[in-house]
C-alpha cells in the first residue's frame, strides 16, 4: 500500500510498505477514507521529537471503512464507517477507568522509553514517534487500529460526509477538551494563544460552553479571519502589540483574561532578544521547548485562573514562571486528550447543528501529494489552515 | 511499574562513580597516550608515553576493583596516593616544559576535587564495620486493575515467570490497592552478581539481567490479565521488551506476521 512516511528533517516521502495485518486479536484494519495532517505532525516534520525513525508511518487523525476485525471484536463489522481517535486505549486498566484515555497504561510497547523521559508512560498514539509506541499512522491506505472494541466511533449516517466528521479523531475534542479545562463560568472572557485547527475549534468550543467573550491570538491575518467569521471570536494579532499581556489586560478592563488556552506548544514564534534566546536555545538542544505562548498565557490570565495547555511539549523549557503561577493562584490544566471521551458528545453537537467542524478544512488532496501538504501547512502558504488527505 | 534499588550496601553511589571514572581515564590513558601528555602539557616524545600508559594501567586496575569488590577501602585509598603521584608528576611536566606550565596547571587543578572525592570515600568506607555488605535489593511493583484472587490465579498460571522468579529466591507479595484500584503485586530479591557492579553493568547491556527482564515480564502479566493480549505495535512486535527499545524497526506494517 501507499503510505506518508517520515524521512528525516522535514521531509515526507510517499513510499510503498507492507499492507497492515492483524496482530492482536482486538485490532481491526481500516481502508482509510480521509486523513489529515495536525499541526503535532510539524513537530514530528521539523525534528523536534526524539525517538522517530526513517521510515515512520505518519498520521493520528484519520477515519475511514473497517475491512477486517480481529476475534475478539464484537461491536464492529466489516464495511462500517468509522472514525478513530487518536490514543490507543485499552479501556480495562485504572486510567481508562477514570476516562484518561491518552494515559493508558497499557498501549505502549515502547513505555520504558517514556517512563525515562516523562516519569511514568502515556498511551500508545498512531504514528507519532516510538515514545508513544511506535504505531504506524494513518495517512495510508490501510491502518491497523488495536484495541479496536474500545476507540474507534460508528458513523452510521452516510448523508455526513467525511470532513465534518474527521476532526473527531482529534482537534475538535482537543480544542473542546481545552475550553471543558477553563470550567467557564458566565461572563468569562477566555483567551486563545495560535488559530491553527486547535485554537479554532477551543473559541468555538469556548462560545458553546458558555464563555461571554473569547480573544484569539496569532499573527495570521487569514488565520484570525476565519476564526472571527466561524465562530464570532475577537482577534489580536501579536505582531501590532507591544506586549500581548499589556493588551489583553487592557481589553478586559485591566482584569485579564479569567481562563488562558495555549493552543501553540513548542515552536511558538516571537520578536526581539527573547526569541533569539530560546531559538538559539533550542537549536542546541539545550532545551527542547519554544515556550513564548505559554510564558504570555501564565503571565496574562487573572489571579486565580485557569491556563489550559494544549500544544504540545516534548521535555524541558527554559524561564518558566512558576512564581506567577504560585503566587498568583493560578491553576494549571493539561494533557493529550482523552478523546474517547468526547467522542460521542461531540458527535452529538454536530448532528444537532450546533457545529459543522469542516470549517477549518482549507486544502483537499491526495494521499500522493503529502509532501506538498507538510510544506504548504509548515510555511503557511496559500492560506493553509488544515489539509485533508484522500488516499 | 515501580522499581526500587534499595541501598543495602558498603559501595555507595560516589565509590562507583570515582570506580566508573577511573576505568574511563585509565583506557584514555592506555589507548592515545600522546594526546593525555599534551593535554597535561608534556611534549608527547621520549618516555612520557610509555610513563602515561603505565599512569593509565594503574587506573583502569583500581578502577575495575572498586567496581567488583563489595568493599573497596584499599583500593580507594589507593587513588589517594595515586593523586598524590598524578600531581607530582604534574610537578615534573611543569618543571620540564617551561611553555606550557598552564595546561600542567589546569590538569593539577582537576586532579584537586577528585582527590577530594577520594578521600571523603576513603574514610567513609573505612568507617564500615563487620562483614562487607554487598548485592543490591530490588524491588518492583506494579498495580493489576483486576480483583487479587484474578491475579493470584493468572500469577500461578505463568509458570515461566514464576520459574524466573523462584531461582532467584524472589518473595512474592500481593495485596489488595486503596480505593477500589486493583491489586499490587509485588516482587523483592536481592541480586549479588559475583562480578559486582561491573557484572551487573555488563548483564545490563546484553539484556540479561532480572531486573530489566522482570521489568518487561510484569509490564507483559499486566497487559495479559487486564487487556487479554501483550500488546504489539509495528515497532515493537514483541511487546515491550526492554532490550529491544533502541534498536526498533521503523513503525511500518511487517512483510509477514509472526
Amino acid at each position: 500500500m501507499r503510505a506518508a512516511c517520515w524521512t528525516g528533517r522535514n521531509s515526507v516521502a510517499v513510499e510503498n510498505v507492507p499492507d497492515p495485518q492483524i496482530l492482536n486479536e482486538r485490532d481491526a484494519i481500516v481502508r482509510v477514507t480521509s486523513t489529515a495532517i495536525c499541526g503535532s505532525d510539524l513537530h514530528l516534520y521539523d525534528g523536534y521529537v526524539p525517538t522517530m525513525k526513517r521510515g515512520d508511518i505518519l498520521g493520528h487523525e484519520f477515519m475511514g471503512e473497517v475491512v477486517e476485525v480481529g476475534r475478539a471484536v464484537h461491536n464492529l463489522s466489516v464495511g462500517d464507517r468509522v472514525v478513530v481517535p487518536f490514543p490507543i486505549a485499552c479501556g480495562a486498566c485504572n486510567a481508562c477507568r477514570r476516562d484518561e484515555y491518552s494515559l493508558c497504561e497499557n498501549t505502549n510497547p515502547n513505555a520504558r522509553l517514556a517512563e525515562k523521559l516523562w516519569g511514568f508512560p502515556t498511551a500508545g498514539i498512531f504514528g507519532y514517534s516510538h515514545l508513544t509506541g511506535g504505531f504506524a499512522g494513518g495517512q495510508a491506505e490501510y491502518v491497523r487500529v488495536p484495541f479496536a472494541d474500545v476507540g474507534p466511533i460508528k458513523i452510521d449516517d452516510a448523508s455526513i460526509p467525511d470532513e465534518t466528521v474527521l476532526f473527531l479523531s482529534d482537534v475538535f475534542p482537543t480544542g473542546y477538551m481545552g475550553a471543558e479545562y477553563c470550567e467557564i463560568e458566565p461572563g468569562d472572557v477566555i483567551a486563545i494563544w495560535g488559530a491553527g485547527p486547535v485554537g479554532q475549534f477551543a473559541a468555538a468550543s469556548a462560545f458553546l460552553l458558555g464563555a461571554e467573550r473569547v480573544i484569539v491570538i496569532d499573527r495570521f491575518e487569514y488565520r484570525l479571519q476565519i476564526v472571527h467569521e466561524h465562530t464570532g471570536a475577537e482577534t489580536l494579532n501579536y505582531e501590532d502589540v507591544d506586549k500581548v499581556p499589556e493588551a489583553l489586560k487592557e481589553l478586559t478592563g485591566g482584569r485579564g483574561p479569567d481562563a488562558c488556552i495555549d493552543c501553540v506548544g513548542l515552536e511558538a514564534h516571537h520578536h526581539g532578544p527573547a526569541y533569539a534566546y530560546d531559538r538559539v536555545k533550542q537549536a542546541l538542544r539545550q532545551e527542547t521547548e519554544r515556550p513564548f505562548a505559554l510564558r504570555e498565557a501564565i503571565l496574562s490570565c487573572r489571579n486565580g485562573g485557569v491556563v489550559s495547555i494544549m500544544g504540545v511539549y516534548g521535555g524541558l523549557m527554559d524561564k518558566f514562571p512558576i512564581g506567577a503561577v504560585m503566587n498568583r493562584g493560578l491553576t494549571i490544566r493539561s494533557g493529550q486528550c482523552h478523546v474517547q471521551r468526547y467522542m460521542r458528545p461531540l458527535l452529538g453537537r454536530i448532528t444537532h447543528g450546533e457545529i459543522d467542524p469542516s470549517f477549518v478544512v482549507t486544502h483537499r488532496m491526495t494521499l500522493d501529494d503529502a509532501p506538498l501538504g507538510y510544506e504548504l501547512f509548515k510555511q503557511k502558504e496559500d492560506d493553509c489552515l488544515k489539509v485533508v488527505l484522500k488516499p | 511499574m515501580a522499581t526500587i534499588d534499595v541501598r543495602a550496601r558498603d559501595k555507595d553511589e560516589l565509590a562507583r562513580s570515582l570506580g566508573w571514572f577511573s576505568v574511563a581515564l585509565g583506557a584514555a590513558q592506555l589507548v592515545v597516550p600522546k594526546a593525555m601528555c599534551k593535554l597535561v602539557g608534556a611534549t608527547g616524545e621520549g618516555t612520557a608515553p610509555l610513563l602515561m600508559r603505565l599512569f593509565g594501567l594503574r587506573e583502569l586496575a583500581q578502577g575495575l576493583a572498586i567496581l567488583v569488590r563489595p568493599r573497596p577501602t584499599v583500593w580507594v585509598w589507593s587513588r589517594v596516593a595515586g593523586d598524590a603521584l598524578d600531581v607530582s608528576a604534574l610537578g615534573v611536566v611543569a618543571a620540564r616544559n617551561p611553555g606550557r606550565r598552564l595546561r600542567a596547571a589546569v590538569a593539577a587543578a582537576n586532579v584537586l576535587p577528585i582527590a577530594v572525592a577520594d578521600v571523603f570515600e576513603a574514610r567513609h568506607l573505612s568507617a564500615q564495620q563487620g562483614p562487607p555488605q554487598r548485592g543490591r535489593r530490588i524491588r518492583k511493583a506494579v498495580t493489576i486493575n483486576r480483583p487479587r484472587d484474578v491475579v493470584e490465579q493468572a500469577w500461578s498460571e505463568a509458570q515461566e515467570l514464576r520459574n524466573k522468579v523462584d531461582t532467584a529466591g524472589a518473595a512474592v507479595l500481593f495485596r489488595e490497592a486503596s480505593g477500589d484500584r486493583g491489586t499490587e503485586l509485588v516482587v523483592e530479591y536481592v541480586e549479588d552478581s559475583r562480578a559486582g557492579d561491573l557484572g551487573s553493568v555488563a548483564k545490563k547491556l546484553t539484556g540479561g539481567d532480572l531486573p530489566t527482564q522482570l521489568a518487561d515480564d510484569l509490564r507483559r502479566l499486566k497487559q495479559r490479565i487486564e487487556t487479554g493480549e501483550v500488546v504489539r505495535s509495528d515497532a515493537s512486535p514483541d511487546g515491550h521488551l526492554l532490550a529491544d527499545h533502541l534498536m526498533q524497526r521503523a513503525a511500518q506494517p511487517l512483510e509477514s506476521v509472526r
